[in-house]
C-alpha cells in the first residue's frame, strides 16, 4: 500500500497543479471571452464528469498514444508511467474545478474590473489584483473537488497506466486488487484512507462556499 | 466655459435602435451632463474612460490624443489604465477584499503609496475608517473613499455617474459642496452625469443637455435653464407649458403669436413671421387677476380665461393646474409662493382670468417634424 500511496501522491500533485492552471485560465475563458464554439469547448470539457472514466481512458489512449502530436512530436511516451495516470486524473478532476471557478469569476462585477482598469492597472494586474483574489474561493473549493476527484480516479487510469505494482498502481487499484484477493482488511484499510482524505476535500469545499463573515 | 477648453470629446457610436453623437468641451469646471436615462450620459463617460470603443471621432485631453477614428482605419486607441481619466462610478466600485486605505492606495504608484493614501484618506477626513472594509462603511463614506481613490490616482479629468444618487439629502449636500471645492482646488476639469435638476444647480458651472444620444444645448446653467434650445431640453428639465404657437408679427413690444386662436405677446425673438414654433410658458409668470381689485401693470397682456383643475401645495410653492377656455383649449401650470393668492377662490371647477407677462412666454425653437400640434 506505501508503494501505492507514494504513486497516487505524485500523480495528485501533478494532476493539481495541471488543474489550477489549465482550469482557472479556461474558467477565465469560459467566463469573459466571447467567442464562436464558446458553450461547444465547455460542454467537451465537462464531458468527463458523465461519461463513463473507461471512455475517457480509451479516447486518451489516442491523445497520448501511437500517431498522436504528445508521442510522435514531443517525443513523450506517456502511456503505463505514472505521468499518464497524472493526465487521465486531470482530465477527469478538470470539469468539477471548471464549474466551480467559471462561477465564481462571472460572479465578479465587471464594473470593478473597469475601476481598476481607470486607476492606471494593465490586464495581468487587473486579473492578478481582483478578478482572481474577488474569485479565488470558488476557485480553490473546484481546486478541492478536483484534487479529491483525482486522487479518486480508477477507470481512465487503469486504461492508460495500467496496474503497474511500484509504478502506476494507486490507492484505488489497491482497494480493487485486495477486495478480488480476498485481502479485506487492507481493503477496508485502503477505503477508509480514501473516503477521509474525501470528507475533508468536501468539508474544506463547503467552509470556502459559505459566505465570508464580517 | 471656465478658461481654455481642456477635454475635447467629439465621438460617434451607432447600436441598433440607438445612435450616440457627442461633442463636449470641457474646461476646469464642473460641466452637467445632464438628461433622461437612456440619454446616452454614461455611454459618453465610459468612452472617455476608454471602457467603450467610438465607431468614430476624436478625444483630446490636454493636447493628447487619446482616441482618433475617421471609422475606417483606427488610428490612436490609448487603452483606459493610460488615459489619466478618473471616473467615479455609480455605486461606488470599491474593492470589496481591500480596506478603505487599500483602495485609496490601489492607483498610486511609488514606494509611498501608503502616505500619499493616508493623507487622502485624511483630506476626506476618512483617517478614521482606513482599516474597515468597503461592508463595514455608510453609504457616504464609500461615496468618499471612491472619489479619494479616484483623486489619488492623480487623474487630468475626473468624470462622475451619478455619485450621490444613493444618499440621503444632508450626505448629498455635503458631498456636493465637497466636491466643488475640490474642483476648485486641483483645476480640474469634471463631468458630473445627473439626471437630477437638484444636483446640477448643487455642483455644475454649466450644463450639456443630453436627449437621444446628443448633445442639445450647452451653456451655463441658468441661461439654459432660462431658454431651452428645442422642446427636448424643455421635456428633459420636465418644463410645463410647452406649447406650439404660430409668429403672427412684430411688434414693438415683443412678438406676437397665434396660439390656436387666442393671441399671445412673447418676449422679442427673431423669428420669421408666419414659423410655427415652440413656446415655453413659464408657470411663476402666471398671474391670477383678482376679480374685484383694480389691474395692475403686471396684468396688462395675455389674459385669458380658465378653469381650475387642481390645487396643490409643496414645501415652498402654490401649484394650480388650470384648464384655459375658449378659443384655446390646453392645460397650464401655474406656481407661485406658497402666501399668495390667499383671498382667491382656487376649488377645482373654480373660473377665473390670468395674465402672462410677454417675458413670461419664451420662443424655444421653429416646430420640427416631430413636434406635436
Amino acid at each position: 500500500m506505501l508503494s501505492a500511496l507514494v504513486v497516487s501522491l505524485k500523480v495528485v500533485g501533478v494532476a493539481t497543479l495541471a488543474i489550477a492552471v489549465l482550469g482557472t485560465l479556461l474558467a477565465l475563458l469560459l467566463a469573459r471571452a466571447r467567442f464562436p464554439g464558446r458553450t461547444v469547448l465547455e460542454l467537451l470539457l465537462t464531458l468527463p464528469l458523465v461519461l463513463p472514466p473507461t471512455v475517457v481512458g480509451f479516447f486518451l489512449l489516442y491523445v497520448l498514444g501511437r500517431g498522436s502530436p504528445v508521442r510522435d512530436w514531443l517525443g513523450l511516451d506517456l502511456l503505463f508511467t505514472w505521468q499518464g495516470a497524472a493526465v487521465a486524473a486531470s482530465a477527469v478532476g478538470l470539469p468539477l474545478m471548471l464549474q466551480s471557478a467559471r462561477a465564481a469569476i462571472a460572479a465578479v462585477d465587471p464594473v470593478l474590473e473597469d475601476a481598476a482598469r481607470t486607476l492606471g492597472r494593465s490586464e495581468p494586474e487587473v486579473l492578478l489584483r481582483v478578478t482572481l483574489p474577488l474569485a479565488h474561493r470558488g476557485i480553490l473549493a473546484g481546486l478541492f473537488l478536483g484534487s479529491a476527484r483525482a486522487l479518486g480516479e480508477f477507470g481512465a487510469t487503469l486504461m492508460v497506466a495500467g496496474n503497474i505494482p511500484g509504478r502506476t498502481r494507486t490507492l484505488p487499484m489497491v482497494v480493487y486488487d485486495a477486495a478480488l484477493n480476498g485481502d479485506l482488511a487492507l481493503a477496508a484499510q485502503t477505503s477508509l484512507l480514501l473516503s477521509g482524505i474525501a470528507f475533508l476535500a468536501l468539508f474544506l469545499t463547503r467552509r470556502l462556499e459559505q459566505p465570508r463573515h464580517r | 466655459m471656465a478658461g481654455t477648453p481642456r477635454l475635447h470629446v467629439d465621438i460617434e457610436k451607432r447600436y441598433p435602435g440607438f445612435h450616440l453623437q457627442v461633442r463636449l468641451e470641457v474646461g476646469a469646471e464642473v460641466m452637467v451632463l445632464y438628461g433622461p436615462s437612456g440619454a446616452g450620459k454614461t455611454m459618453t463617460l465610459r468612452a472617455i474612460a476608454g471602457l467603450l470603443r467610438p465607431d468614430r471621432g476624436e478625444i483630446r485631453l490636454d493636447g493628447r490624443t487619446l482616441f482618433h477614428s475617421d471609422g475606417r482605419r483606427q488610428q490612436v486607441n490609448v487603452p483606459a489604465h493610460r488615459r489619466g481619466v478618473g471616473y467615479v462610478f455609480q455605486d461606488y466600485a470599491l474593492f470589496p477584499h481591500l480596506t478603505a486605505l487599500e483602495n485609496v492606495a490601489f492607483g498610486i504608484r511609488g514606494p509611498d503609496r501608503r502616505e500619499r493614501a493616508l493623507a487622502w484618506l485624511r483630506r476626506m477626513r476618512l483617517e478614521h475608517v482606513a482599516h474597515l472594509y468597503p461592508s463595514q462603511l455608510s453609504g457616504g463614506q464609500r461615496q468618499r473613499v471612491a472619489i479619494a481613490r479616484t483623486l489619488a490616482a492623480g487623474p487630468s479629468v475626473l468624470l462622475l455617474d451619478e455619485p450621490f444618487s444613493a444618499l440621503d439629502r444632508d450626505a448629498k449636500r455635503r458631498l456636493q459642496g465637497e466636491l466643488r471645492q475640490l474642483q476648485a482646488e486641483l483645476a480640474l476639469p469634471v463631468v458630473y452625469v445627473t439626471h437630477s435638476l437638484e444636483d446640477a444647480f448643487a455642483v455644475g458651472h454649466s450644463i450639456a443637455v443630453i436627449a437621444e444620444g446628443r448633445v442639445q444645448q450647452v451653456g451655463r446653467l441658468e441661461e439654459v435653464l432660462a431658454q431651452p434650445a428645442n422642446r427636448r431640453v424643455a421635456q428633459a428639465f420636465g418644463l410645463p407649458n410647452v406649447v406650439e404657437a404660430r409668429v403672427r408679427a412684430h411688434a414693438a413690444e415683443g412678438l406676437l403669436l397665434d396660439w390656436d386662436g387666442s393671441e399671445l405677446l412673447a418676449a422679442g425673438r427673431d423669428v420669421p413671421v408666419g414659423a410655427r414654433v415652440i413656446v415655453h410658458i413659464r408657470p411663476e409668470e402666471i398671474r391670477f387677476i383678482y376679480p374685484d381689485r383694480p389691474l395692475s401693470a403686471a396684468v396688462r397682456h395675455n389674459r385669458l380665461r380658465v378653469r381650475v383643475l387642481e390645487h396643490r401645495h409643496g414645501p415652498d410653492f402654490r401649484l394650480v393646474r388650470v384648464l384655459t377656455l375658449g378659443p384655446t383649449s390646453a392645460e397650464l401650470e401655474v406656481r407661485s409662493p406658497p402666501s399668495t393668492y390667499m383671498d382667491l377662490p382656487l376649488a377645482p371647477e373654480s373660473e377665473l382670468e390670468v395674465a402672462i407677462r410677454p417675458s413670461g412666454i419664451v420662443v424655444l425653437e421653429a416646430a420640427g417634424p416631430d413636434a406635436e400640434g
